[in-house]
């Protein structure tokens, strides 16, 4: 691009997000939001549920978790037979 | 008689005086021109306007309801936005299109005819490629045309099906084409193709992820508004309640997350993620009941903010870093704060969190399908979100502003960019926490509760517990490392199969070719040599004879002649 300006370069790998003690406070916190969300279903009850898998404790938390590695998985699977080197179409 | 002018028209036409004027003043005069159509549109009652006679037809130019309403008013915002994001950018030829391109779309929204349709149809086409062009690359140049080549052909799909349509009903009006449960005949068959391959439908949908990625920094933020937006319009309007756009749509919402997970350009990944997002449009217009077609059009509305918003961002790199391929980047929040903070805010919008505005509309779509008791979309629908949450919510931001350290330290973007993404995450929030706004705007009066305990604390569970399992997966190295690749899609067989194809064809004509014209020269010259022969001094027609052989023939001439006079 045309456009952009002479990017400054910084070799040191330094600032908030990549201290590894702020790193674990984040993780922790994720930790305890889950744990919340999951405790939150007991302060209500769900008086109309359209499906069964509704009313399970915790089903769109498992869900979540158990969807999101799935489709990174399949993403990697497909990547056995999609990917190319970025010159393909350009050869 | 202002009122029969199509909306956006002052955009069309101001658009295309923009290079008349002042260079430094162009940028300027296409955000007037965008507020002016929005106040026009605004001032315009709804009801039919602009009837015009043509080859005994009627045709409407000017429709305005409530589902042209949403729609038109959401363009018009995009294009404002737009043109704010455009300000610094000295360049008529890209102000030019963009100011076409969006008027174009806000036309279309607001035809009541298939021919004025299909004009506006192919209006926004021929304008937009220039966005892509404009990127002045080799690559944008042939990625340009592949789509320029879609579109047109999805416009001529569509003037086909009119005219087919026109033999079969009599009528070119557009309005709902086909009941729920009906078959499709021929010309309502080829107007859905036309509308599926502007909506990106699986397998059509390539052209998408080919050209958006390759549109210039500001030229990719109005295509991600308008094109893919006026065909979920279009469904909307026409096939409201088929059934196969469910399915349809399910698919549209699972296959590009895959895709997008291995994708290293940030912005195919945004084109990808738009894919998905079409792909709950289709499913609530498949479905068709009043909340979910009121939930396509506010994803729609939503959409169009938070998309333009993550495309902004990107943009925002590109313009400042020259890349925005994921193994180029990480870190940038350092230099980029606002950039971070916006792109964080259409992040968590497009994934759904409470308080912001797909939260608020997208969940619309899904309690429809949980309502009509489709466990198996639904469950489809709740799989799409998690992915979601994978490319959008998560991956983006991280991999453009967190991830490894790239050492890059650029400066902010500037301030008109940053002003244009302030303005989009205004909305995201706006529209999270003031739904009322948007739900009065919706087709039908649906009421709806977005922010009930059940709600929130589901859809909740499902994103943090996707987060979690992102931080799972890259503690444990099973994450996928980005890769400088590029991964092969459905334009491998127009850019790979087909030319490699029709090259081997072409071999094999010239090699039957090159067969039967040897064998024919070969007969021609057996032929020539055999009457060379014939006619040559020794042969027997070209030789010369001798005077008493030729008395002796002429004698026996004679004789025959007397003889059959005689008889």
């Amino acid at each position: 691009m045309n456009e952009q300006e002479k990017v400054e370069t910084s070799e040191a790998p330094q600032g908030w997000f990549y201290q590894p003690a702020n790193i674990r406070l984040l993780i922790i916190g994720l930790v305890v939001a889950c744990l919340a969300a999951v405790g939150a279903q007991f302060l209500y009850t769900d008086d109309h549920p359209h499906f069964d898998v509704e009313k399970w404790y915790g089903f769109q938390a498992g869900f979540g978790f158990a969807a999101f590695v799935v489709v990174v998985m399949l993403g990697k699977i497909l990547r056995i037979f999609v990917a190319r080197p970025e010159d393909y179409y350009d050869s | 008689m202002i009122h029969s002018l199509p909306p956006g028209t002052i955009m069309i036409v101001g658009g295309l005086l923009i290079p008349l004027i002042w260079r430094n003043a162009q940028s300027a005069m296409a955000l007037i021109l965008t507020i002016g159509s929005l106040a026009m549109f605004l001032l315009t009652p709804s009801g039919e306007y602009g009837q015009i006679e043509l080859f005994g037809q009627s045709l409407v130019l000017v429709r305005i309801d409530s589902l042209s309403r949403i729609f038109g008013i959401i363009f018009h915002i995009a294009a404002i936005v737009s043109a704010i994001y455009a300000l610094h950018l000295k360049d008529a030829k890209q102000h030019v299109a963009g100011m076409v391109y969006a008027g174009g779309a806000i036309g279309a929204c607001c035809a009541g005819d298939l021919i004025t349709l299909f004009f506006f149809w192919e209006l926004t086409a021929i304008s937009s490629v220039f966005l892509v062009w404009a990127s002045n690359t080799e690559r944008s140049y042939r990625s340009g045309i592949r789509y320029l080549l879609i579109q047109v052909g999805s416009g001529v799909l569509l003037l086909s099906g009119a005219i087919v349509r026109y033999v079969e009903t009599g009528s070119i009006r557009f309005d709902l084409l086909v009941e729920p449960g009906a078959s499709m005949s021929i010309g309502t068959l080829l107007i859905f193709l036309a509308f599926g391959i502007k909506c990106a439908f699986p397998l059509l949908h390539n052209w998408l992820q080919d050209a958006y990625p390759e549109a210039t920094v500001t030229g990719a933020v109005f295509l991600s508004a308008f094109t893919t937006k006026l065909a979920i319009y279009s469904l909307a309007r026409g096939f409201a309640g088929t059934e196969s756009l469910i399915w349809i749509g399910c698919a549209m919402t699972l296959f590009p997350i895959l895709f997008a997970v291995i994708e290293n350009d940030l912005r195919r990944v945004l084109a990808y993620s738009l894919n998905n997002q079409l792909g709950f449009m289709v499913v609530g217009i498949g479905i068709g009941t009043e909340l979910a077609i009121n939930g396509a059009a506010a994803h729609a509305f939503c959409h169009i903010l938070y998309k333009a918003l993550l495309f902004m961002s990107m943009g925002a790199v590109l313009y400042r870093v020259g890349t925005v391929k994921a193994t180029e980047l990480g870190g940038l929040y350092k230099s980029m704060p606002w950039t971070t903070v916006f792109c964080m805010i259409g992040a968590g919008s497009i994934a759904g969190f409470p308080l912001l505005s797909g939260f608020i509309s997208k969940s619309m779509i899904i309690t429809a399908a949980a309502e009509e008791h489709m466990l198996l979309v639904w469950i489809v629908l709740l799989i799409a979100s998690a992915g979601v949450m994978e490319h959008s919510g998560i991956k983006i931001p991280f991999f453009a502003f967190f991830s490894h350290d790239s050492g890059k330290r650029p400066k902010e973007a500037p301030w008109n960019m940053l002003l244009a993404m302030g303005i989009a995450a205004a909305f995201c929030v706006g529209l999270g926490i003031g739904y009322p706004w948007l739900y009065k705007l919706l087709p039908w009066q649906a009421g709806y509760e977005p922010y009930t305990w059940p709600h929130v604390v589901t859809q909740l569970q499902l994103l943090l517990f996707a987060a979690l399992a992102f931080v799972v997966l890259m503690l444990s190295g099973l994450y996928p490392a980005e890769l400088r690749k590029i991964n092969l899609d459905t334009d491998w067989i127009y850019r790979r199969l087909l030319p490699r194809m029709v090259g081997r064809i072409g071999q094999w004509i010239r090699q039957v070719d090159a067969l039967v014209r040897q064998t024919v020269m070969r007969g021609l010259k057996a032929l020539l040599e055999y009457l060379g022969d014939r006619f040559s001094e020794r042969g027997i027609l070209g030789g010369t004879w001798t005077t008493g052989v030729m008395a002796v023939w002429a004698t026996i001439l004679l004789c025959l002649c007397l003889l059959l006079n005689y008889l």
